[in-house]
């Protein structure tokens, strides 16, 4: 037998190479399923080969792991600036967002007052006593800031400067009990001096006194400064109405006045200096000042301009 | 080195106390925390030092708040002078005593104030002060003169011992 194969062994080689040859070339092309052989042997090879692939793959892995692990570990650490910037500037662009709100709302009082030269000034430091309301703000003299300038807010009259440092001024709010500011009904011209009380200014109030007792002033009328002052322009809005009571003498009446400008969070705010008009004002009723002795008839026109 | 850090401690109570004490009100009520100051310096170190220390602080206040020029100055010159009179000799140690006197200091300040303020102007609305104001302040300074009392006690020992080396004084 053996000798067969040794005698035969050219033949027998060419042979199978010829009927291998001759079967590749038949089942070229043509999809054959796998016989039970084939699939046994797979049962058998298949997991090894697994196992192994898995192996070198897992080798693989742990050396190239290495050198993702630190590129991933950069790539995260720039996202996460990256976050970090973007958040900063969402942050920042809201903070412009109520900025240029605020702004613009000073903007649309600096408009309704043309006639006079103003500043915007920030609130930096309050005083701590429980009698007075004092603040400091951030500009001057040296910005142009004296003493009786008035202090408006885009919703109305804030208070005045008591006086003015070189590079900060006192201002006074209008609910400081030494503050008095003349002050009429916008509805029915009823003149009186809103003033100051420490009782209410721990609420934001302040009172209207000195009221007539035949007014006709109502709740929830506008209270806007008379032009018998000669601090403060006359029309600067400075609340509403909320409780009306009469005097003990009966004579007078007084109101308790909820100021249009939340005092108690006010940071922003505008000094309008009186003496100095700008030439910016276009309309020509805008550009004078009333006269100190123009009767309340007069003063009427101007406010329903400014409302 | 005491006048620098007493200056530097009066500056710093002064811009809080003007900025960021105003959120931590109570009904509109805060803490007179210069006061505590004061009443503190005048305990440890004694009438003079309370007096200086005062005075800056009222100063202080005069210049941004004040109506006038030494009032404030004045309030808080004799609070640190009186109290360092009196109270020669207690225990330092003792947390009780500044409390109390802190708290009774206050309400003779805000009296003072209110009297000269507003009584003189013929208010009477002496109910509501009394209630809502002068009580309510006197229970908070009481309350936060302890942990100010304890911080100016601990620098004030550091610096003692510091002078006792310094000039060999034992």
């Amino acid at each position: 037998m053996f000798s067969f194969f040794e005698r035969h062994k050219k033949l027998i080689l060419t042979g199978a190479i010829l009927l291998l040859a001759a079967l590749a070339l038949l089942t070229s092309g043509k999809k054959l399923n796998a016989t039970v052989l084939d699939s046994a042997i797979g049962f058998v090879v298949t997991p090894f080969q697994d196992i192994t692939s898995g192996i070198g793959s897992w080798v693989e892995n742990t050396t190239s792991s290495r050198r993702e692990k630190t590129e991933l570990l950069e790539e995260n650490e720039k996202l996460r600036e990256e976050v970090a910037a973007l958040q900063a500037d969402n942050q920042r662009l809201a903070l412009y967002e109520t900025e240029n709100e605020t702004l613009s709302g000073l903007l649309r009082i600096a408009q309704k007052y043309p006639q006079y030269a103003s500043f915007g000034a920030t609130i930096i430091a309050k005083n701590p006593g429980v009698f007075y309301d004092v603040f400091t703000i951030d500009s001057g003299s040296m910005d142009g800031i004296e003493a009786n300038m008035v202090l408006v807010a885009p919703e109305g009259l804030v208070g005045k400067v008591l006086e003015s440092g070189a590079t900060y001024a006192k201002g006074q709010s209008i609910l400081d009990s030494r503050s008095s500011v003349p002050a009429m009904s916008l509805r029915t011209g009823d003149l009186g001096v809103v003033k100051g009380d420490y009782t209410l200014m721990n609420n934001g109030l302040c009172m209207m006194e000195y009221i007539d007792a035949e007014a006709e002033i109502a709740v929830g009328d506008e209270i806007v400064t008379s032009h018998l002052s000669d601090i403060y322009p006359p029309g600067l809005t400075i609340g509403k109405v909320r409780e009306i009571q009469s005097d003990a003498n009966g004579l007078t009446k007084y109101a308790v006045i909820e100021p249009a400008v939340d005092l108690k969070h006010l940071d922003t705010l505008l000094v309008i200096d009186k003496n100095q008009t700008t030439d910016a004002a276009t309309d020509p009723s805008h550009s004078t000042e009333l006269p100190a002795d123009d009767s309340l008839t007069e003063s009427i026109p101007l406010e329903e301009e400014v409302n | 080195m005491r006048i620098l850090l007493t200056s530097i401690l009066v500056f710093v109570n002064f811009i809080l106390q003007t900025t960021l004490l105003p959120y931590l009100s109570i009904g509109g009520v805060l803490p007179n925390t210069a006061l505590i100051i004061v009443v503190s310096y005048a305990l440890l170190r004694g009438s003079i030092s309370g007096a200086m220390v005062g005075f800056f602080s009222g100063m202080l206040m005069d210049i941004f708040f004040g109506t006038s020029i030494g009032f404030y100055a004045l309030l808080f010159l004799l609070a640190g002078l009186a109290i360092g009179r009196s109270q020669k000799e207690f225990y330092r140690e003792n947390y009780l005593l500044p409390v109390i006197i802190c708290s009774l200091t206050a309400m003779v300040y805000e009296s003072i104030v209110f009297i000269t303020g507003f009584v003189f102007q013929g208010e009477t609305n002496i109910l509501y002060f009394l209630l809502r104001l002068l009580i309510p302040e006197a229970v908070y300074t009481a309350v936060v003169t302890v942990p100010i009392y304890r911080l100016l006690f601990g620098v004030n020992e550091w610096l003692e011992l510091k002078e006792k080396y310094k000039y060999r004084l034992f």
